[in-house]
Order: structure tokens, then C-alpha cells, then sequence
């Protein structure tokens, strides 16, 4: 009986706890994230044998855009809408919590390099827990899995977690279109400012194409 | 102790002098990227830096490059193709190149029409999420023109050998120049793509003249600013209407916890 009352008191805490603050805090694979950003999969060449000549504009990239997400560990499947920026610059996270946004100014599935980017409401205040509540659960080595509007599945393997205040966050190298291949998701995380109507905190999941 | 102390001093000597050995070249070997761009009608060439054939038969209205040059000053020569480098049709013989930057060396045609080489250095400083630069530079033995996107004039008044930018919404603009001040279309219409963080150069070459007006065009990549933040979070339940619930429930635990509490506190009295 004892036993029960500490569940019943431990449930309310966790549900406490995990409404203002996200579910799990916790960092790792920071320097992989870095070194995704900064290494190129082909390194510029110093010497010079051969010079590439272009006629006229560069052919458009052909960006797949991602519209479907899952994430097992985490019994997540969510819809994915492509995604630009507000008046302020900012991410345009789509309004439906149940919806995340593909940063369609960036790279999309299939391209040899740089981060194809999904952010997606951790929360809303009235419509409760969004699609990507559960984020900062993930742990390396996690699966990921994206189909895209080509009808192929992509897989990725999760290798960094983040958790980092908003503040001063530069983030250039989460949405870069330069170095290696990979998937970056972001949602909200750390404590709610309820002035700003804002959360602190960004939680950030980088996953490398594991297929 | 005291030769403790020197031998960690020179130590540390020795550590300050290699890394700046190491750092001081490396800082100078920057390289800079320069791209040829070849605006003279008519006559496809041969380009030669300092002397070595580097790109052959060179088309007129096409880019070539980048090529990396360390910073220092070249010798850059054009031959009808084939030719030896000592019959040159054009030549500078001390073309500069600084380290670290990203340059544009054109062939082209001067005002009058008379072949000349001119070097822009290109604006490579990041674009603002969701934008593109559009850069138009005119290189053409032309009079005075106006850009126009959409049938609108977004630059007027561009002479040769200068340059017009602006960071304009990603999409694609219907552009075309048009004779300072009218409507009378001198190149174009044609659909140029701006694409999120590249820099879109487009050159007018040829001549009016000769009616050999054309464009040719490059892109710089890489130029892509992130958003200025990730608002992903709209507020928890427990901020909003939710909090009533987290209310009834703790009030729900608490009452269990009391019902539980004296249960136990019974059970043991027995």
C-alpha cells in the first residue's frame, strides 16, 4: 500500500516536472555535431588540373522534400510540411503540433551534403503535447526514419543530443547546407518563460543516414 | 626550484614560437577563389596563368572555375585557342589577388567595344534565411540600362564596367534589361533562379552593335544564414487550461496519498 503511494506521488511529479521543464535534459555527441558541420564528404581541391567550365546559370538542385517522420523509440509518426521563416527571421514552425516543418531553404532528403532540418512544437498550451514532446528521450544509435515526397524511406541513426539555451545560440551550423549528409531535428526544451511565452531552451537531435 | 621554473619557461617559449610558426603560414596561404568569365562575343580563347595553359578553348558567354590562387599577383593571358602564350589578344600582367576572397576576373568588351579584362571582387557576406543576392554587372558595349524583374525596374541606370546587388526573396524573377529610362528590351526575357543562400551573378556581354548581346552567369554558393531562432514551444499544458487538470490530479493524489496514508496508519494500529 505503501508502495502505491509513492507511485501515485512519484506520477504526479513526473508529470509535474515533464510539463514545464520537457521530458529528458542531457547532452551528448556535441563535437560529432561540429565535426558533421564542418567536414566536407569531398574536400576542395588546392591545386588546380582541371577547371570546370559552366554555361550559363547552375541547374536548380533537385531537394526532396521529407513529408512523412518516424521515430520508434518514441512512438512517434508525424506529417511533414515544408517550412520558411517569419517577419523576424525565425523558423516558422508549422501551428499544428501535430505537424513538423522541413526547412525548405535548406537541404532536403537525398542530397550528398549538408542538414536537412525538421522543427517541430515541443507543446502548446492548449493543444497540449506536440509531436515532438518526447525528443529529448532519444538516445544514440535511436532509428529514424523519413519518407519522402519521392515515396523512398531514408534511414538515420541518432548520434548527438543537445540541449541548449536559445540565448546567443547561433544556428548557422544546425541549418548549414555545407558538410556531411545528416538529419537535424529541433524542438523547445528547459524551463517555460511564461512572459515571453517562450521556452528557454532548444533541443536539438542530430542523425547520420544510417542506410 | 629556480630551474624548475626556467626549464617550464622555456618550455613554453618553445610552444609559443612553434605555434606561431605553425599559425603565421597557414594564416597567409589563404587562398582566394577566382572564377574566369568570358563576355566577348564570338571568339572562344585559351586562358593562361602565369604562363601555364589553364583553361582551353574557353567559350565565349561560359564561366570557368574557381580556381584557387594563393594571394600574390598573376599573370593572366588570353590567345585565340592554340596560340602561343607571346601572341596574347588580351593580358594582365599583374592581376592581384588578395588572400581570402572570392573573385570574378571578366573578359569582355568595354563601352567603346574594345576588348578588356576587369576583376570584381564578389560580396560572399552571409544572406538572411529565405533570401538570395542577385548581382547584375555590365559588361557589354552598350549604353547605359535598367534591369527590370517582373516588368518592374529594380536597377536603373548601369553602365559598364559596374556592378548592381541586391538580397531579394528566394523564387524564380522573369528579368530582362531594357535601354536606360525605356522599354525598348535589349536582352532577355529570361527566368533567372534565386535559390535560398547563393549569389546569383549575371553578366551583360556582347555587343549592341554587332547585335550580339547576351548573358552569362554564375553562382556562389554557401552563403545560406540560419533562421534567428526556433520558437518550438508554445507554452506547457500546465501553463494554460492544463494546469486545472494538473490541479485536479495532484488534488486526486493527494487525497489517495491521505486515504493510503491512513489505511497504513490503521493497519498498523491493529
Amino acid at each position: 500500500m505503501r508502495r502505491w503511494a509513492g507511485l501515485v506521488v512519484g506520477m504526479v511529479l513526473v508529470a509535474l516536472i515533464s510539463s514545464c521543464a520537457g521530458p529528458n535534459s542531457g547532452t551528448f555527441g556535441e563535437d560529432v555535431v561540429q565535426g558533421l558541420a564542418t567536414t566536407s564528404p569531398a574536400p576542395p581541391v588546392t591545386t588546380v588540373p582541371s577547371v570546370p567550365v559552366r554555361q550559363g546559370p547552375a541547374p536548380a538542385r533537385a531537394a526532396v522534400q521529407p513529408v512523412r517522420l518516424a521515430i520508434p523509440a518514441i512512438g512517434l509518426t508525424a506529417r511533414v510540411v515544408p517550412a520558411g521563416v517569419d517577419g523576424n527571421g525565425e523558423f516558422s514552425v508549422p501551428p499544428s503540433v501535430d505537424e513538423v516543418g522541413w526547412y525548405r531553404f535548406g537541404a532536403g532528403l537525398g542530397e550528398p551534403a549538408g542538414s536537412v532540418v525538421v522543427g517541430g512544437h515541443v507543446d502548446d498550451a492548449r493543444s497540449g503535447p506536440g509531436a515532438f514532446y518526447r525528443l529529448g528521450d532519444l538516445v544514440a544509435g535511436d532509428q529514424v526514419s523519413v519518407v519522402g515526397e519521392d515515396g523512398t524511406t531514408r534511414a538515420f541513426r541518432v548520434v548527438a543530443k543537445e540541449q541548449v539555451p536559445k540565448k546567443g545560440l547561433d544556428l548557422t551550423p544546425y541549418f548549414s547546407a555545407e558538410g556531411s549528409a545528416r538529419l537535424t531535428l529541433f524542438t523547445c526544451g528547459g524551463q517555460f518563460d511564461g512572459a515571453a511565452r517562450s521556452y528557454v531552451d532548444n533541443v536539438i537531435v542530430t542523425a547520420v543516414p544510417s542506410g | 626550484m629556480s630551474s624548475r621554473l626556467i626549464r617550464i619557461a622555456s618550455v613554453a617559449a618553445v610552444v609559443v614560437a612553434s605555434t606561431a610558426g605553425i599559425a603565421s603560414p597557414a594564416f597567409a596561404q589563404q587562398a582566394s577563389q577566382v572564377s574566369v568569365v568570358h563576355g566577348i562575343p564570338g571568339q572562344p580563347v585559351d586562358v593562361y596563368v602565369n604562363g601555364k595553359k589553364t583553361v582551353e578553348n574557353f567559350q565565349p558567354s561560359t564561366v570557368a572555375g574557381p580556381l584557387e590562387l594563393a594571394a600574390g599577383t598573376y599573370d593572366v593571358a588570353l590567345t585565340k585557342p592554340g596560340e602561343a602564350v607571346t601572341s596574347a589578344l588580351l593580358q594582365n600582367k599583374s592581376l592581384a589577388v588578395p588572400a581570402g576572397k572570392n573573385l570574378s576576373v571578366a573578359a569582355h568588351l568595354d563601352a567603346a567595344g574594345k576588348p578588356v579584362l576587369t576583376a570584381f571582387a564578389n560580396d560572399t557576406a552571409m544572406i538572411a534565411a529565405g533570401k538570395a543576392r542577385l548581382v547584375v554587372r555590365h559588361l557589354a558595349a552598350a549604353p547605359a540600362v535598367d534591369v527590370r524583374a517582373g516588368g518592374k525596374p529594380v536597377f536603373s541606370a548601369l553602365t559598364n564596367p559596374n556592378e548592381v546587388k541586391a538580397d531579394l526573396p528566394v523564387g524564380t524573377v522573369n528579368a530582362d534589361v531594357v535601354l536606360a529610362g525605356t522599354s525598348t528590351v535589349a536582352i532577355g526575357p529570361k527566368d533567372v533562379g534565386l535559390k535560398a543562400g547563393t549569389s546569383t551573378i549575371v553578366y551583360a556581354v556582347g555587343s549592341a552593335e554587332g547585335k550580339t548581346l547576351g548573358l552569362a552567369a554564375q553562382t556562389i554558393s554557401g552563403l545560406a544564414g540560419a533562421p534567428t531562432g526556433m520558437p518550438a514551444g508554445r507554452g506547457p499544458v500546465s501553463d494554460g487550461l492544463g494546469s486545472i487538470f494538473l490541479l485536479v490530479l495532484a488534488g486526486v493524489a493527494l487525497g489517495g496519498f491521505a486515504f493510503v496514508t491512513r489505511r497504513v496508519v490503521r493497519r498498523g494500529s491493529r
